[in-house]
């Protein structure tokens, strides 16, 4: 979902074709295969392998996870029509209502909460010389580049029962909230939530920064004659600034809060009970672990449909704030 | 301009954010190098027999063979697919582009989870299942539309007038290519490596429904076998999950910049 204003402009870059083979002057009603048209096909020829590949792996499985969804499928026997019942799970289903409830609650702590603090971050460094800010950038980006198998085991060291989280509570005298924090129902939640936030805080932070500097000074400068102090100088001059990285970030973030897996897999498995359960969690065990391979797709297109809302919907954001 | 105090205070909450970023890393960094099988940090004893203890007990060698090749291979067709379909897209045009190149990015829009599912039992008719083409195929397939993507945005910002007077010498379009613009987009094609590797070498989710078979899993699914065991000498497990990320921390440490700029652009893969 890159860069915006690239997009756009392939169609207007997109040379015509047919002009070319129109202005062919001397044989009228013979079309003449120009230079420019056998290029064309030669670069259909480069990009054979890649989309026929692109063509397996990605196109038709996502065809079938269609079809499929409108089937009850145990994976061995065969198939039998469903009709939209795999969909309505989302609204009858206890354990798919409560894992599309905590996606909601972890847009929160993966978009919302890195957005905030990254835009802290950013307006207290822009336009100040911070000394050692590349320092504090490549540190601050680094869980981005973290196995996330690895950042999940690390996180549920941390909040185990006899683990640092609690240590640290305890030698502050306040050991009575010390518990196993993934084991709480109340708690798993929220305690992935922050491994998320400490995740996506970083690329929040760094893209602010680099966003603000290409706000121009003047700006900062005409907001501070007009007496702004911090505050407004942020919401006039820094948060408009920032609205192709908002979109950028916004994109990321809530793509990634809506498909979190690896870490809730990796330390609660949904667990305890269903309290951190997420909807591809349920994907994986409708998938393979009691096969209702329909209700598994139905998932997965619902997934995808709202990944491709939430890209449209924040791009054309952007695209409204550029004009 | 700025006040002494307004300094103070931004440099206190940086500092406080890295520290907090900071904190989880270098925590795991020392008990992988503490004897206590709990976990307990004890930094005066530095047991680095750890590292060597949990390579063993988590059965690294066959995990690291797989990673390998895993990553090896997709990562370099990724790039050689990567290539040709921004040259094409980029340079050459390609005969239904206004279609084409959408349904590309389409790719880049939709999240794997939402196919794996169908995938699985396409590979599984195919015998695709727990083998290295299998998993290579999917990484491979899932990375051909940011590749398309950004080596397209990379040759595109060759000044046409180069390729034009190569073509002018007579130049074929493998030759334009090879000695013009491939020399020309090695910064984002060394980005773009970096970006694959790293992908391929973190994935967890692909290979979890994929591979089944211990002897072709990654390292990431051999950590998750490893943590999951009854008896987890937490110690050991750091070690481990040290070891898994070094490599592509190490990459970052080099070359920072072009993570940073790869995945700012907005960059993620299926």
């Amino acid at each position: 979902m890159a860069t915006v204003k690239d997009r756009s402009s392939s169609r207007t870059a997109l040379p015509d074709t047919g002009a070319a083979d129109r202005d062919a002057p001397s044989r009228p009603g013979i079309r003449l295969r120009s230079p420019r048209r056998r290029r064309r096909l030669l670069g259909l020829a480069y990009l054979a392998p890649a989309l026929l590949i692109y063509a397996y792996v990605v196109l038709l499985p996502a065809g079938q996870g269609l079809q499929l969804s409108f089937y009850h499928w145990d994976g061995v026997t065969s198939a039998s029509w469903a009709g939209l019942a795999n969909y309505t799970g989302f609204l009858t289903d206890a354990t798919l209502r409560q894992a599309v409830t905590h996606t909601l609650f972890f847009i929160l702590f993966f978009s919302v909460l890195p957005i905030i603090l990254g835009l802290i971050s950013a307006a207290l460094t822009a336009r100040k010389d911070v000394r050692g800010a590349g320092f504090y950038r490549s540190v601050i980006f680094l869980p981005q580049v973290l196995t996330p198998a690895v950042v999940a085991v690390v996180w549920k060291q941390i909040y185990a029962p006899d683990g640092p989280l609690n240590s640290v509570l305890t030698a502050v005298g306040l050991g009575g909230l010390a518990r196993g924090w993934l084991g709480d129902f109340t708690w798993a939640l929220p305690a992935l939530g922050l491994a998320g936030t400490w995740a996506a805080y970083g690329l929040c932070m760094v893209l602010f920064v680099a966003g603000t500097h290409t706000i121009p000074g003047e700006l900062y400068d005409a907001a501070r004659m007009d007496g702004a102090g911090p505050v407004r100088e942020f919401f006039t001059v820094t948060l408009p600034g920032l609205r192709g990285q908002l979109a950028v970030v916004l994109t990321l973030t809530l793509l990634g809060a809506i498909r979190v897996f690896d870490i809730v897999w990796l330390t609660t498995k949904g667990g305890p009970g269903t309290s951190t359960i997420t909807p591809t969690v349920v994907l994986y065990q409708r998938a393979f672990t009691n096969p209702d391979v329909g209700a598994a797709c139905a998932i997965g297109v619902v997934l995808a449909l709202v990944s491709l809302l939430v890209s449209l919907v924040v791009v054309k954001l952007a695209e409204g704030a550029d004009r | 301009m700025i006040s002494k105090r307004e300094k103070v205070f931004n440099y206190t909450f940086l500092t406080l954010l890295a520290v907090g970023v900071l904190f989880p890393v270098l925590w795991i960094l020392g008990v992988a190098v503490s004897p206590d099988i709990a976990g307990t940090l004890d930094l005066r004893h530095l047991q680095w027999s750890n590292f060597a203890e949990a390579w063993r007990q988590a059965g690294f060698t066959g995990y690291l063979k797989s990673s390998l090749v895993i990553t090896g291979t997709a990562v370099t067709a990724s790039t050689v697919l990567a290539v040709l379909s921004g040259y094409a897209f980029g340079v050459l045009g390609v005969v239904g582009e206004r279609v084409l190149f959408p349904v590309l990015l389409f790719g880049i829009m939709i999240p794997m989870e939402a196919i794996i599912v169908p995938l699985y039992y396409d590979f599984q008719a195919q015998g695709l299942t727990d083998t290295y083409q299998g998993i290579i195929l999917a990484h491979v397939g899932m990375g051909v539309s940011f590749g398309a993507f950004w080596m397209r945005a990379a040759f595109r910002a060759v000044p046409p007038s180069i390729g034009e007077s190569a073509q002018m010498d007579g130049a074929n379009s493998w030759t334009m290519l090879w000695r013009v613009y491939l020399p020309i987009a090695r910064p984002a094609v060394l980005t773009f490596v970096l970006l694959s590797f790293m992908w391929t070498w973190n994935d967890y989710f692909l290979s979890l429904i994929l591979v089944s078979d211990p002897s072709h899993q990654p390292m990431t699914l051999g950590l998750g076998a490893f943590s999951g065991r009854y008896l987890v000498h937490v110690n050991l497990l750091a070690a481990a999950a040290v070891l898994i990320c070094l490599p592509v921390v190490v990459l970052y440490l080099f070359f920072q910049r072009q993570f940073i700029r790869g995945m700012l652009s907005g960059a993620v893969k299926g």
